[in-house]
């Protein structure tokens, strides 16, 4: 397959994103939440700290992490992007213009998987300036931006956010329907999860740790127990990967 | 040229598409013709790889669909004027296609031109799209990469007469290029006025393939008979019956007589002495003889284990 093919099913790909109001109109909404999201928990953490120097480091607050904390609840409206981009071929009966311009099922879900990443991503990375601007002022003397840390923290959840909205496209090229994908998400981002961490039970915890929601917040925490926040990052990673190859499976195998 | 080769499609245990051999040839235009739930969709979708056939395959050019690397170079389609994102405008619709097979935009602007859809009507988003502007933007995206294959799934649906023709003097020309055109419709006096080849299938069946003229010919002629003395013409029924004739009475004056010339039923009458007001010969149309090549297969969806016609 020659790269000017790839290239056209990227192209059109981003064609079709950037071509609807509702894509621009769920990046707005994302700024909106992560500027109310990162400026609440801001507050919290100013208004919560219990000790009376703040010169002397200890209950100073980064605004990297609320950033982080932030991406919690942020994620959910940058996932639609991801998911938009195929349920609304299903929804619309656009998939089969699609799949006849570019019949490899495999290709169009790459195609896909580059744009939706990509601008998750970019959107990402506003995301976290924006987060960033608002937490440091109202943080106040609490707070403090090391930059190089700041900027790690920023791309770190661009990063997190670009690996969400492909493991929401993935699943939604398997599932088809928006409202069970989302479903599907919000119990494997969050409920499952925290269902298994609750009792606080060993063996419960490390396969909550497993899922994606809990992998990539131990990545963009940067711990380094129960592994280091690379392997974080690789399992969210595989997530993603996983997902789409679902997805992949479900194109080729069922009629459009 | 598209090959069928014992194409089939089976959902659970209903067969929509049944062991299908059929060569469509380039050059001219060729309906596709079926009662409702004959298959006819589910074909164009096969051969456009949309759909897995359960058994046999589906060729454009000698090649398998999924296998194309730029297929709207190779087949041009129109299947369904409606599915087009509701916010997405006709013009991005069509860049997009544009883009997924080395298309120049500009071209997008020339099949836009073409199909007579004009800047203001490119730029609408889909939802606010009529049937008739959908299926010229359908019809705009299956012309976008010049395919010397085209496939229209209904295309007249939504049109206005100015439209219609417009459809048929397009598929017309497209044919007369050398082009493979392949269109269904249930219209069947659409049919007639531009296939130049007939398919037609009845529950995924075929039930003819052949030239438009020969469906016509093939099919009965009836005679129609009127005369204002009932008994006579009861008598004269009595008589063709007993010649192997079929004889429909329409009313007590007149009589439809298939199986018989007007030569005949008229020296019949004049042997008997009947005195007739009317005697024409008519001629089948593609309706009558469309009904009278799917009558079998509509009769059987209707038979004692079906629940009604499909």
């Amino acid at each position: 397959m020659s790269t000017s093919t790839r290239h056209g099913a990227v192209a059109a790909e981003w064609t079709k994103l950037s071509s609807v109001r509702s894509t621009w109109w769920t990046a707005l909404a994302g700024l909106l939440v992560m500027a109310a999201s990162a400026g609440q928990l801001a507050i919290y953490a100013a208004n919560d700290n219990t000790n009376d120097d703040p010169t002397d480091d200890r209950g100073i607050v980064t605004v990297g992490s609320v950033l982080i904390d932030s991406v919690e609840l942020t994620q959910y409206v940058v996932l639609a992007l991801g998911l938009l981009a195929i349920t609304a071929e299903f929804t619309s009966g656009t998939i089969r213009t699609t799949l006849q311009c570019t019949p490899s099922r495999g290709r169009v879900l790459l195609a896909k998987a580059a744009v939706a990443g990509a601008v998750t991503f970019a959107l990402g990375l506003l995301l976290g300036g924006v987060g960033a601007l608002v937490a440091r002022p109202v943080l106040g003397e609490w707070g403090s931006a090391p930059a190089a840390d700041t900027v790690g923290d920023i791309v770190a959840v661009a990063t997190y956010l670009a690996l969400i909205g492909v493991l929401a496209l993935g699943l939604g090229a398997a599932l088809r329907s928006a409202v069970l994908t989302l479903t599907v998400l919000l119990a494997t981002l969050m409920i499952v999860p925290l269902s298994l961490q609750e009792p606080d039970i060993d063996v419960l915890n490390r396969i909550a740790d497993v899922f994606p929601g809990v992998a990539g917040g131990h990545f963009l925490a940067g711990d380094t127990e129960p592994y280091p926040p690379l392997v974080g990052l690789l399992l969210l990673a595989g997530w993603a990967g996983a997902a789409l190859l679902l997805g992949r499976a479900a194109l080729r195998r069922r009629d459009a | 040229m598209i090959t069928l080769r014992g194409l089939t499609k089976r959902f659970g245990s209903t067969v929509a598409v049944d062991a299908l051999t059929v060569d469509i040839a380039p050059g001219r235009v060729t309906g596709f013709l079926g009662p409702n739930g004959a298959g006819k969709s589910t074909t164009m979708r096969m051969i456009l790889g949309l759909d897995r056939p359960t058994a046999g395959q589906a060729l454009v050019g000698g090649r398998a669909y999924r296998e194309l690397r730029r297929p709207l170079h190779e087949v041009g389609a129109l299947l369904d004027a409606r599915a087009i994102h509701p916010a997405r405008s006709g013009r991005a619709h069509l860049r997009a296609m544009a883009h997924s097979n080395g298309i120049p935009t500009r071209r997008v602007d020339e099949v836009l031109d073409t199909v007579g859809l004009d800047g203001r009507a490119a730029a609408k988003p889909g939802r606010t799209l009529s049937l008739g502007m959908g299926q010229r933007l359908g019809i705009a995206g299956a012309l976008l990469g010049d395919p010397p294959v085209l496939m229209f799934d209904e295309p007249v649906n939504g049109l206005d007469p100015d439209g219609v023709r417009w459809v048929r003097q397009l598929m017309r020309s497209l044919a007369d290029e050398g082009r493979t055109i392949f269109v269904s419709s249930h219209l069947m006096s659409e049919m007639q006025l531009t296939a130049d080849q007939l398919v037609v299938i009845g529950r995924g069946r075929l039930l003819a393939d052949e030239p438009i003229g020969e469906v016509i010919a093939r099919s009965t002629v009836a005679v129609r008979v009127r005369s204002p003395h009932p008994d006579g013409l009861a008598a004269l029924a009595a008589r063709l019956t007993a010649a192997g004739a079929s004889v429909e009475a329409a009313d007590r004056n007149e009589l439809t007589v298939t199986g018989a010339t007007a030569d005949q039923v008229g020296d019949l009458a004049h042997e008997l002495g009947v005195r007739l007001h009317e005697l024409s010969a008519h001629a089948a149309s593609l309706e009558q003889a469309f009904m009278e090549l799917t009558a079998d297969s509509v009769e059987y969806a209707g038979g004692p284990t079906g629940g009604g016609a499909r």
